[in-house]
């Protein structure tokens, strides 16, 4: 299992748009189990509704876990969206 | 098993219909000037040009998300759906300012009621596009996404029909 953590610094927050195009990111590393969250919760990170409730923002650090095939490039995907989009 | 091949296959005949959050003129999501959207990132399903400045439950369900800046909101429905409502295009920019939320992530919501109001023209005033996209965040969980399009609707009115 591949995890890594990153806080947010865009001003916004995870709204509507970023969490959109993570889950698309996310998804696709098909047989990989990705999850995105907090230390309260972590959530499917290939499912819109639950990366949007996190209410992620500006400050939080999110910790994402990636289980499975290809874990270690979906992990250096994911991360370098993070830093490019949030 | 006879019984309950008639039941579900009973139940996956029957559609679903999300009813329209705000009047307006109903059209295709690809008219959005926003890829996220028109590109179906966030899902399938349609827009409104709004005409009034209140947003009321597409259907009975639970609130998921209410952005604190009244912005956009999700919610569940009874039976599964997942919709997301976007109250004009980038307005998470405008952190608040002219949107007032009436109700609460984890609300019981009932069909028509008030989730948020929104002075649609001073939004428009400071320049942005108050089209609302209202999406199927679970689209792939549907064989199939209805959308009724091409027509000025109230509130309530059917602009989505989900097939299972």
């Amino acid at each position: 299992m591949k995890q890594f953590q990153y806080v947010i610094t865009d001003e916004l927050g995870l709204h509507a748009r970023p969490a959109g195009q993570l889950v698309k990111v996310a998804a696709g590393f098909a047989g990989c189990y990705i999850k995105v969250g907090t230390e309260a919760k972590m959530v499917d990170a290939k499912r819109i509704m639950g990366v949007m409730q996190l209410g992620a923002k500006k400050g939080t650090a999110l910790t994402i876990t990636c289980e499975g095939a290809d874990e270690e490039a979906a992990a250096e995907k994911l991360e370098a969206f993070l830093k490019e989009n949030l | 098993m006879g019984l309950l091949d008639k039941l579900f296959g009973k139940k996956e005949a029957e559609e679903m219909e999300i009813g329209a959050p705000l009047e307006g003129e109903v059209v295709p999501i690809s008219q959005v000037n926003d890829p996220t959207f028109s590109d179906e990132i966030l899902g399938k399903g349609i827009a409104i040009r709004p005409t009034g400045n209140k947003v009321y439950a597409p259907c009975d369900g639970t609130i998921g998300m209410m952005f604190d800046t009244g912005h956009a909101v999700s919610m569940t429905s009874a039976d599964g759906a997942e919709i997301l409502i976007h109250v004009g295009l980038e307005t998470v920019g405008l952190k608040g300012k002219h949107y007032t939320i009436h109700a609460a992530n984890g609300d019981e919501v009932k069909k028509g009621q008030l989730l948020i109001e929104f002075d649609r023209e001073a939004i428009a005033a400071e320049g942005y596009d108050t089209i609302t996209p209202v999406v199927i965040c679970n689209s792939a969980d549907y064989s199939e996404v209805k959308t009724f399009t091409g027509k000025t609707v109230n509130a309530g009115e059917k602009i989505i029909a989900l097939v299972k």
